[in-house]
């Protein structure tokens, strides 16, 4: 069994023994427990369980809860229940080594390396893949980001869709704005006021209107993003944010209304402005 | 004039607008369309990989988690035990391998070697060029082996090409010597990766790898109930069989998967839907209400004439119905094209087998999509209906007049 698995069998695997606690205390390694184990087992702190690598309570042993713990959150987990305990790492290869192969005591899954100049993580890992093809060292930035940037690339991408079907209601909403005022702007025209003047009203009115539609977008996406957070803390039961309205993203937002605003404006004042004055005010 | 003569020529009267509207509704439909693809694409391309095989029924062990479950113990014996059960038509069993491709003047390569019991690879791979793993080599002679098609690419190998195999022993760094396998096929690999780099060899190769020393140990195991027999009842004489492993047709599979794998994406796709929806609704309905409001007197005027309120109410609808319509149907080509890109956006995920797609066409899809815009048309044509139907003729006759 790979190391990764029998730590998972571990992981999974609590057998509640009865709660004495501090005659054990001495002699008993510590561990601790998940919040979650702790309510699904219905533990405490002090209780003293049985850890074993398999079903089968193969090398059983006692542990002390000297604590509980919140699962640091991470998103490739959020919809996986964290019953989880952290032991010492002897304990642990004490636990699941196996008697008959002694390499499996002094087998890991991972080690972490702290480099001293961390922006050679990446030859760090290549120079360590050339001299053993057996492991890999994967600088933690790339592994922790690399699939974030994939759903961050994949949301960017729904957003640009977004953003055309919200340009082309926009820029009907103001071409039918400028159609209602077509004779306003005949009159206009005739009494000398400027094509120049009258398209930069429109398009100032396209950018009002692009603007004031992005911020109360991020006022609502702001007021959702608790609702949204809650709903998913709880259903996955993690202190994971799932969405996060942050001053550089409500920027964004207002930072693409404007040529959207400005391109509708345009457009509108165009259709317009393309006609001589007499052909608007004619009925 | 019928409505719908009525509303099509109202249509093309303010062409622009009838444009950009069609435009704004196909673009949100087909994010829309896209986000119904979205919600069951995984399961059914999960569904598509395993029913692929030709096995429908996955033995591992027991413990785990459900889609990474423990290696199975004394695998020989469970494998005759299988075999002989009368549900069961046929049974193979699948290892895998850190290993090493050693040629010479070139750094070794880390490759992950797979061995199958099942010359034709147990649907592991899908053969691209050759054939499959030829089992009657005798034991001298160098075995057989189909490499993966990134594997091919980057070194340049192809059918009658010969590799060199070091493997891997798993906690510690001891090497054992490089074996030769012959290549007789390169295959594309969807359980892997994409761009994994793959030697699948037969069990003989792999314990041949092993220095001939390997546990009996499988990571998987497949078997095949019989035609005539419920994989049901197959699954259940498996499990009997031991207590510490545990067996799965395809069915059950796919719904752990649905259960347990990616469901921020149906998630996802359910919230994104309803605000396209919603948006839609949002759009259409400002669109026709901006236009009844700019055409009160054009309406005002049609019910002075003795048109009735019904027929100005299904002229009104039919406009957003053709809006719509004609929009959800452009969303249908858009979404397909849209779904491709954002499924090679997703498919950049690391580790995401290479035959999994995020989003998948199925007509429950397009059903409810027509649902969903046909709603919306109904919907977002009750309010500027509403207005048209109530106006007082005469005030409002007078007021265009004057105005």
């Amino acid at each position: 069994m790979r190391p990764t698995r029998r730590l998972l069998g571990v992981l999974l695997l609590v057998l509640l023994s009865a709660p004495s606690r501090a005659s054990f205390a001495a002699e008993i390694p510590n561990v601790l427990v998940s919040r979650q184990l702790l309510a699904k087992a219905h533990l405490s702190v002090g209780d003293v369980v049985t850890l074993a690598a398999d079903a089968g309570g193969a090398r059983a042993r006692q542990f002390r809860i000297a604590g509980v713990y919140e699962p640091t959150p991470d998103p490739l987990k959020f919809n996986v229940e964290r019953l989880e305990t952290r032991v010492h790492l002897d304990d642990l290869l004490e636990l699941v080594a196996d008697p008959n192969d002694p390499s499996t005591a002094d087998a890991v899954s991972a080690i972490n390396v702290l480099l001293t100049d961390s922006s050679k993580g990446t030859a760090f890992s290549r120079a360590l893949a050339a001299k053993t093809p057996f492991l890999f060292a994967v600088p933690t930035r790339d592994s922790e980001s690399s699939t974030f940037q994939v759903v961050d690339r994949f949301h960017t991408a729904i957003a640009v869709v977004t953003v055309v079907g919200s340009t082309a209601f926009l820029l009907a909403l103001m071409v039918i704005r400028a159609e209602e005022r077509k004779e306003t702007v005949g009159i206009l025209r005739l009494i000398g006021i400027s094509r120049k003047t009258i398209m930069t009203e429109v398009v100032v009115e396209g950018l009002l209107v692009a603007i004031a539609g992005a911020a109360v977008g991020v006022l609502i996406a702001a007021g959702a993003q608790h609702a949204v957070n809650r709903f998913f803390q709880a259903r996955y039961d993690t202190s994971l944010v799932f969405m996060r309205v942050s001053p550089g993203i409500a920027l964004r937002s207002v930072a693409v209304a404007i040529p959207v605003g400005v391109v509708a404006g345009t457009v509108a004042s165009w259709t317009l402005l393309r006609r001589k004055a007499t052909s608007l005010v004619r009925r | 004039m019928t409505p719908l003569a009525l509303a099509w020529r109202t249509a093309r009267r303010y062409r622009a607008r009838a444009v950009l509207a069609v435009i704004g509704v196909a673009v949100i439909g087909a994010l829309n369309f896209d986000m119904l693809m979205l919600s069951r694409g995984l399961v059914l391309s999960f569904a598509d990989l395993l029913n692929a095989t030709n096995y429908n029924i996955r033995i591992s062990g027991n413990s785990g988690l459900p889609l990474s479950r423990s290696p199975i113990d004394n695998a020989g014996t469970l494998m005759k035990q299988v075999a002989a059960l009368p549900q069961i038509a046929s049974v193979a069993v699948m290892r895998t391998a850190s290993a090493a491709l050693v040629e010479p003047s070139r750094r070794p390569q880390g490759v992950e070697l797979v061995g199958s019991s099942d010359p034709s690879g147990l649907g592991v791979w899908r053969l691209l060029r050759g054939s499959n793993l030829d089992t009657a080599s005798d034991g001298t002679a160098a075995q057989t082996a189909v490499v993966s098609q990134t594997l091919a690419e980057r070194f340049s190998l192809a059918p009658g090409s010969t590799i060199h195999v070091r493997a891997g022993i798993s906690g510690t760094m001891s090497a054992l010597p490089p074996i030769s396998l012959r290549i007789v096929g390169v295959g594309d690999f969807p359980f892997e990766p994409e761009e994994s780099l793959v030697v699948a060899t037969s069990m003989a190769g792999f314990a041949r790898a092993h220095g001939g020393v390997v546990d009996d140990r499988a990571e998987f195991m497949f078997a095949a109930s019989r035609p005539n027999v419920g994989v049901d009842a197959a699954v259940d004489a498996i499990d009997k069989l031991r207590p510490d492993i545990r067996a799965f047709s395809n069915e059950q599979l796919v719904a752990n998967f649905a259960r347990n794998a990616f469901t921020y994406f149906r998630q996802i796709s359910v919230v994104l839907s309803t605000t396209t929806a919603v948006f839609s609704f949002l759009l259409v309905t400002t669109l026709l209400t901006v236009s009844v409001n700019q055409r009160l007197g054009e309406v005002a005027a049609l019910r002075a004439l003795g048109i009735r309120r019904r027929h100005i109410a299904a002229t009104l609808l039919w406009e957003a119905v053709l809006l719509v319509g004609i929009g959800g149907t452009l969303a249908l080509p858009l979404g397909q094209l849209l779904a491709s890109i954002l499924d090679g956006i997703l498919r950049r995920m690391p580790g995401l087998p290479a035959g999994l797609h995020f989003f998948a066409f199925e007509p429950q899809s397009l059903v409810l999509h027509v649902l969903v815009l046909s709603a919306t048309a109904i919907v977002a044509a009750a309010y500027p209906t509403w207005l048209a139907v109530r106006l007082p003729i005469a005030q409002t006759l007078r007021q265009e007049v004057v105005s």
